[in-house]
């Protein structure tokens, strides 16, 4: 569906972002520059009998560091890891916007913040206490870290939020769906402002064998589009925006960073691990549609760009009906290369991609395309980045189970 | 003050947001400004500690837990007879 026939234009005034390749914003665009690798040995947990022995894990993120100057919210460093990605780019959005916290008008702001998993790193832990290490009873805040709207309960009370307050579910599509909810939200007058996006972090033991039971994950790297991947990696991470309506960012004089202009969501309706091309071609469609665009408006579309056989031949076949003729000159690419899959936190990170590359007019590139599958024979900016007028960008997330969230991004309104 | 009190008293400062350094045995918890979360922390600390289990309820009124002494007395009382049950079996 897509939600069309509203009024309020809504508008992105802050960015915030928690990845491999960089732990703000700013370091992270500067690693899209480099062109930087964010996928490096397992580590932090006992790698066991492990045949997968990679991931593209967050090294340099010290939730002391970051997350000290907390007030309202007390226990966010006794949270699980996943919250902590999710509050400091929270964090880091919020403090872009200008946004006066806690907010002067709380009921009117939501926070919209999914989770694909919620804090299984807390589950891996309680299991082993109990089970392996024996222990009479588990830490007392296990359930308080592991549900899966911990991380939007947390946001929402550090920035003292009264509005709709929740975690989207829908494994990689999380963050898109939370981002396109918030959204309509704003749009349909329920909130002026939206904290939206999503956090990731599964990688552990249990996890690790849980993926490599799907045969999925590739043993050397994240390579999309490549003749030569052969799996995806897993990431970990946050992607957050501040959403406001025009007028409300107009009335206090914030910068107005991009209009969200397209939101079209479908699913396929049909497997749990094969996607097909109608689902994900529907969403961009209705995502266009909803953005009032054509094809050719497009000029940079962030995939979903996983690595997997399967899903990046679909998505090539699926942009091929969407954008037609147009789709030989649209600059794509998958910045997961980078940053790995950071499952449901994916299309946070993505879309703030997106935006930044309107703001440099600078497509990121898909690294590690050394030679093209000839299935995919599109545009994937292999290997180094590109100067490119963008006006219009388009943000691809397709979930196991078939579920398509499409985000579009425009400029803010004159 | 025995290595139980001890020991208790380093748990409750851990868990504290403003630790101090005046606790005694008749320092009453209300004074403490330990909040529920806190409590389920400590509980969970002195137990892992300890060895012991101690019965405990969120919902009711902890009647047990007047003083630092009060805490002291029952974590004491759970040792020996868990002691004693460890020596049956």
């Amino acid at each position: 569906m897509s939600a069309s026939g509203s009024s309020r234009r809504v508008v992105v005034t802050g960015l915030g972002a928690v990845t491999s390749i960089g732990t703000t914003v700013p370091e992270m665009w500067a690693g899209c520059k480099q062109g930087k690798l964010g996928v490096s040995p397992l580590d932090g947990f006992p790698i066991g009998d492990l045949k997968i022995l990679i991931g593209a894990q967050i090294r340099d993120f010290d939730p002391k560091v970051r997350l000290k100057h907390f007030k309202r919210d007390k226990i966010i460093l006794h949270a699980d890891r996943y919250s902590w990605f999710a509050a400091a780019s929270a964090d880091e959005a919020i403090k872009q916007s200008g946004l006066e916290v806690p907010f002067t008008n709380p009921y009117r702001v939501a926070a919209i913040v999914g989770s694909g998993a919620g804090g299984l790193n807390t589950m891996e832990t309680c299991y082993r206490d109990l089970f392996i290490n024996m222990k009479k009873a588990t830490h007392p805040l296990t359930l308080l870290r592991f549900i899966g709207s911990s991380a939007a309960a947390h946001v929402g009370i550090e920035f003292g939020v009264k509005g709709p307050t929740f975690a989207t579910c829908s494994a990689c599509s999380t963050a898109a769906h939370a981002i396109g909810i918030g959204r309509d939200y704003i749009r349909h007058g329920i909130c002026d402002v939206a904290v939206v996006g999503a956090s990731e972090s599964v990688i552990n033991y249990g996890v690790m064998r849980a993926w490599q039971a799907m045969h999925v994950l590739s043993p050397e790297g994240c390579f999309p589009f490549a003749k030569r991947r052969n799996g995806t990696v897993l990431g970990e991470g946050a992607g957050m925006l501040v959403l406001e309506s025009e007028e409300h960012a107009r009335a206090r004089g914030a910068k107005m960073l991009v209009e969200l202009k397209g939101f079209g969501m479908t699913s396929d309706s049909r497997d749990m691990v094969n996607p097909d091309i109608d689902g994900p071609s529907e969403a961009m469609r209705f995502a266009l549609e909803d953005a009032k665009l054509g094809p050719g408006d497009i000029d940079y579309l962030n995939a979903h760009g996983t690595a997997t056989t399967i899903n990046d031949r679909n998505e090539t076949n699926a942009i091929k009906r969407v954008f037609g003729e147009h789709a030989k000159n649209l600059a794509i690419s998958s910045t997961k290369s980078m940053h790995g899959h950071p499952l449901g936190a994916g299309g946070g990170i993505e879309a703030v991609i997106c935006i930044k590359a309107m703001e440099d007019n600078w497509v990121p590139p898909t690294i590690g395309l050394d030679e093209a599958d000839p299935e995919c024979d599109l545009d994937y900016i292999p290997n180094t980045g590109r100067d490119k007028k963008i006006t219009y960008t388009m943000s691809n997330s397709f979930a196991f189970g078939g579920l398509n969230a499409v985000l579009v991004f425009g400029p803010p309104p004159a | 003050m025995d290595d139980v009190a001890t020991k208790i008293i380093d748990i409750l400062k851990k868990h504290m947001k403003e630790p101090r350094d005046d606790i005694g045995l008749d320092t009453q918890l209300t004074d403490l400004k330990i909040e529920s979360l806190d409590l389920a922390m400590i509980v969970f600390d002195i137990e892992d500690t300890f060895g012991i289990e101690i019965p405990y309820n969120a919902n009711e009124e902890a009647a047990d837990f007047k003083t630092v002494g009060s805490v002291v007395d029952r974590v004491r009382a759970l040792i020996e007879s868990s002691g004693a049950a460890a020596a049956k079996a």
